[in-house]
Order: C-alpha cells, then sequence, then structure tokens
C-alpha cells in the first residue's frame, strides 16, 4: 500500500465522513427523531390507521412477488450470460442494465401504455379476460420487478465468471444431469450473491416510487403502497403520520442488512 | 480394445485443433497423450469424455457408441489440471458426489467412500473442506472422487501440471502404483516427456492436432518415426547429416574410427556429473555432446581442443530432415 502523510491521512478521513454525515446520516438521524418527538405516539397513530396498515401490507406483497420473480429470472438470466453464447447475447446484457439508467417514471408510463385497459396494445385483451394489470396490484409487481431487474444479475454474473465451468464439467463428468449439477454445484457456489441480490432487490423495492407511483391510481386500502402513502400523508400535513411510515421502511432495509451480515460466513474463499 | 476413435476433427474457429485424428487405446492400461501445448492433446481427452463436442468423426468406449452420448452416461472419470473441487463440499462429500447421484444406499457409500480415502492416504482429512488441504492433496481428492463411481476409463488432463516439482514427482510414483493395483483403463494428457515415459504403458505422441506416433516408451525413444518425435523426446544434435543425441556422441582426442569427424571444442559446461561441449567441427556444424565428468577429464578436454566425432555404437539415429530442429 502506498503510505500517505498522517495529515493527509485525517483530512481525507474527514472528508468522506462530513460527506456521508451531511448527506445520509443527519437527514436520516433527524428523521428518526421526529418520529419519535413525541414519544411513541406516531407509530401508534399510524400503526392503528388501517390505510397506513393495508398500505405496508402491499408493499410487503408486491416487493415479496417481485423479489421472487426476479431472483428466478435473474438466475435465469445469469447463467444464460454466462455459461452459454448466443446470438443476441449483448443486446440481452444491454437491455438488462436499462433499468438502471431509466427513470422509473419512464418506466411506469411505458407499462401503462402497454398493459392500460383501455387502448394499451396487450391490456385491452387483458382486461377483456378480467385481468386488469394498471391500477392494480400486478401492474404495481411489474413496475417493481422492472426497476430491481439488474440487482440479481449484477450479483451474480461476477461471481458466476470467476468460479467458472469446471466444478460444473468434474459434476457432469461424474454423472450429474444438468439440473442435479445447477441444485448441487452451482447454486451452492453462487448462494452469496444470490443472498446480496435478493436483499438489495428487497430494498430496492420496498422504495420504489417513481414507477409504482405511475401505474397506481392512489387509492387509500387498495392500490397505495407505502411509500404512496408516505407523499399523502405529507401533503395532507400528517406529517407524524409520514415519519413514521419513512421509518419503518428505513427499518426494512437496515434490517435485511444486519441480517445478511450475520448470516455471511466470516472466512469467504 | 477400450477407447476408439476414428476420423476425428476439431476447429476452434480457423484453429484446427484435431486433423482426422484415428487412435486406439488399449484396455487395463497406462496412456499418455504426449505432445507439446496446443497441440490438440487435451481436447482430445475432453472429446473422449464428452466435456467438447467434435466437429466430426466417432469415439467408442468399451464397445458403446458414445459420439453423442451426454458427459454424464459415459461413465469416465475425469481428473482436470487445477483439481475442480466442490469447494463448499467436505472431502468425503466430495469422493460420495457420484455415488449420492447414483442413489446407492447410505451405508455402501460410506463404506466405499473410506476405502478409496484410504487407497489416496486422505483418511484422516475426510471431514475437512478442500481449501484446507495442499495441491496434491487436493488432487488425490479428485482421484478418489473419479475413482468413487467405478468409471469404465479414467481420464487425467495434466493432473500434475500445477504442482511443485517434488510433488510431482511423488504422485507420479503413486498413480503408477495405483494403476498397477487397480487396473482401469486411464489415459493422461502431458507435456513433460519424462512425466510420459516413467508412467505410461503406451505413449501416443501428439503434435499440431495429428497423431505422431503410438508406441511404449523403448519403441518411441529407440525407433522414432520421425524427427519431431525424436526431438520431443529427448534432447537432439546433428552429425553429419543424421539427428541423436547428444549422449549417443563417441569423443576421441585422435581418430580411432573410419569416418569421424573433426571439430574443436567451442564451449565447455560442467553440470554436476555432466559436461555438456559445443563441438565446431570442420564443416561448419555445432554439434552439441554430452559426456560424464569421468570421460571429459581422461580424454583431457578444454576449450579450444580438437576432438573427433562418431555415432556410437547401437545409438538411435536418424536420417536428419529439412525440418529439423
Amino acid at each position: 500500500m502506498v503510505s500517505t502523510s498522517t495529515p493527509t491521512k485525517w483530512a481525507l478521513r474527514a472528508v468522506a465522513v462530513g460527506y456521508v454525515f451531511f448527506l445520509v446520516a443527519w437527514p436520516v438521524g433527524l428523521l428518526i427523531r421526529r418520529t419519535f418527538e413525541g414519544g411513541l405516539t406516531n407509530l401508534t397513530d399510524a400503526l392503528t390507521d388501517s390505510n397506513v396498515v393495508s398500505a405496508l401490507a402491499l408493499t410487503g406483497k408486491v416487493a415479496v412477488a417481485a423479489v421472487l420473480i426476479n431472483l428466478v429470472f435473474g438466475v435465469t438470466i445469469s447463467m444464460l450470460l454466462v455459461r452459454y453464447d448466443f446470438p443476441g447475447k449483448r443486446v440481452l446484457s444491454a437491455l438488462v442494465d436499462v433499468p438502471l439508467s431509466v427513470s422509473p417514471v419512464v418506466v411506469g408510463l411505458a407499462l401503462v401504455l402497454v398493459y392500460n385497459g383501455r387502448d394499451g396494445w396487450l391490456g385491452t385483451g387483458l382486461e377483456d379476460n378480467g385481468i386488469s394489470v394498471i391500477f392494480a396490484t400486478p401492474g404495481l409487481v411489474m413496475a417493481t420487478c422492472f426497476v430491481a431487474l439488474p440487482l440479481v444479475i449484477r450479483e451474480v454474473v461476477p461471481v458466476l465468471t470467476e468460479i467458472g465451468d469446471e466444478q460444473e464439467q468434474a459434476a457432469r463428468s461424474l454423472g450429474a444431469n444438468a439440473p442435479q449439477t445447477f441444485w448441487r454445484i452451482t447454486l451452492p457456489s453462487i448462494k452469496w450473491a444470490v443472498v446480496y441480490g435478493v436483499v438489495l432487490s428487497l430494498a430496492r423495492s420496498v422504495g420504489e416510487f417513481g414507477a409504482v407511483k405511475v401505474v397506481s391510481d392512489n387509492v387509500a386500502g387498495k392500490t397505495q403502497t407505502a411509500t404512496l402513502s408516505v407523499e399523502k400523508s405529507y401533503q395532507n400535513f400528517a406529517q407524524g403520520e409520514a415519519y413514521a411510515i419513512a421509518f419503518l421502511l428505513v427499518m426494512v432495509c437496515v434490517a435485511s442488512l444486519i441480517v445478511v451480515a450475520l448470516l455471511r460466513p466470516k472466512v469467504h474463499d | 480394445m477400450s477407447i476408439e476413435v476414428r476420423g476425428l476433427n476439431k476447429k476452434f474457429g480457423d484453429f484446427v485443433a484435431l486433423d482426422d485424428v484415428d487412435v486406439t487405446i488399449p484396455t487395463g492400461q497406462l496412456t499418455a497423450l504426449l505432445g507439446p501445448s496446443g497441440g490438440g492433446k487435451s481436447t482430445l481427452l475432453r472429446i473422449i469424455a464428452g466435456l467438447e463436442k467434435g466437429d466430426s468423426g466417432s469415439v467408442n468406449i468399451e464397445g458403446t457408441e458414445a459420439t453423442h452420448l451426454p458427459p454424464q452416461k459415459r461413465n469416465v472419470g475425469f481428473v482436470f489440471q487445477h483439481y475442480a473441487v466442490f469447494k463448499h463440499m467436505t472431502v468425503a462429500k466430495n469422493v460420495a458426489f457420484g455415488l449420492e447421484i447414483r442413489k446407492r444406499p447410505k451405508d455402501e457409500i460410506e463404506h466405499r467412500v473410506q476405502e478409496l480415502l484410504k487407497l489416496v492416504h486422505l483418511s484422516q482429512f475426510s471431514h475437512r473442506l478442500p481449501s484446507q488441504l495442499s495441491g496434491g492433496q487436493r488432487q488425490r481428492m479428485a482421484l478418489a472422487r473419479a475413482l468413487a463411481v467405478e468409471p469404465t476409463v479414467l481420464l487425467l488432463d495434466e493432473p500434475f501440471g500445477a504442482l511443485d516439482a517434488k510433488v510431482r514427482k511423488e504422485l507420479r510414483d503413486w498413480l503408477r502404483r495405483l494403476h498397477d493395483d487397480v487396473h482401469v483403463t486411464t489415459v493422461f494428457v502431458t507435456h513433460d516427456q519424462e512425466e510420459a515415459m516413467e508412467v505410461a504403458d503406451e505413449i501416443v505422441v501428439i503434435n499440431e492436432g495429428r497423431v505422431e506416433q503410438v508406441g511404449t516408451p523403448d519403441q518411441l525413444y529407440d525407433e522414432p518415426a520421425n524427427d519431431f518425435v525424436m526431438s520431443f523426446l529427448g534432447e537432439v544434435t546433428h552429425l553429419g547429416g543424421v539427428s541423436l543425441r547428444p549422449h549417443d556422441v563417441e569423443v576421441e582426442s585422435s581418430p580411432h574410427h573410419a569416418g569421424s569427424i573433426e571439430g574443436t571444442v567451442s564451449r565447455l559446461v560442467r553440470i554436476g556429473f555432466e559436461v555438456r561441449l559445443t563441438v565446431l567441427t570442420v564443416d561448419g556444424e555445432e554439434v552439441s555432446v554430452v559426456l560424464t565428468r569421468t570421460h571429459a577429464r581422461a580424454l583431457g578436454l578444454e576449450e579450444g581442443s580438437t576432438v573427433f566425432l562418431t555415432p556410437a555404437a547401437g545409438a538411435t539415429v536418424i536420417p536428419r530432415m529439412a525440418v529439423a530442429g
């Protein structure tokens, strides 16, 4: 390691700590302080409001569905990108990254164009068969899936590339077929990457606002998710409630990061 | 005949890895595929195992047409250069893998794993993870894992290539003894001619995607089919239009033999008991000669000495070709 003089070291530390403090720690800390300003009343008030409870439940449902879907597709697409060669592979790889660069609002609008029940390209047909996508839970799940799509893939792809396919070849030569090789060899090797991908996806899904805002008609108790309910409460001057829900959302992310830190084995090679 | 390969071709893009290869590998023997890096020997082994597909040609293993069989149906054991251990499993679990896939009864698996770990001297490590083993131990574990499924043939791809010289030598001897005990048809790839000569019953020399010669180590060494085989199996020098081994050049200080070639010692290097000479002949040829220290001293050799060279009686000599190296 290059040695740096002591004053420079301290200066660099101060810059880094200061940056994170003013950008993240202070605002979040203030939010937590406001939440507990009147003791636990903000939290208890929020949790006894049936609209808030149903918003939290909906967010939970949508996030879990989106994470499960992205888990299955994410691992499959990662295997496809790393282990197989096919025409259009680079296009697929680039498409996977689109959700990272495109604004979630655009995602929502695009989904509305295709799936809305009145003149959507696919939506009208689905509507005729009694399935509503936009302004309903399926639309919320799709919007959330879209924005969280790259997270599992970008965690798993480098690990798959690094472990190589020799272990898989060895398993095949020992008599394992493709599914056996996947469950017994590949999946255990990429386990931690998958767990990180899932945690990141969960955090992203729980916190998603822009795309969800467009595809939801924001009806409290029906299609209003937790993030939408934060906005609504805040705009209705129910700041206490807004802080309480925001605090709960932060807690979900903190909790999942702690769970991973605890689960992860100390020695990793 | 155990493994029959007929008319096998394989290209990677423009690169021809195998060019119409025909090989028959006999049952129960230890066969080496020997050749320089990039010569196609690993590709041949991987096609036999089913890990790679040939462009055309056929592979037959113990009378079973295997050309289009997936690897898991060929019943071959494969050992990789970099071990390919299952990192998340203990040594015992690694060895048991093939048997668990075959859904053998639990007590049978346990018994067989113990037996194999004893065979490869890893009994006391059965509960360790591969990351806690040395390279040589990992490779022995990989061998036990491959043997566990009682393969028809055992294929080893540069099995000792990633190990240091001392462990390499130990494992080489150990593989030979193991084969004498187990008698499974074994094919191993190596670019080390000494390894091939020492361990193998039969050697297949492969270069630039073609089989150059097949034979026992003695046959290859004594009757090389061409200049390539001769130069690949050991050092070669040229004297009066023939290729021969440097230690097969007879050196005298006066012309006793008819047809001996006169020259001057231009360089003399002593390495332990060995003395290596570079002799510049009157015809302008540079000849390498190896002789013992004692012999060199008896002749009173030093740089600038005049010597007379002849091929030794009984030496392997082949006419020099245009492309001689």
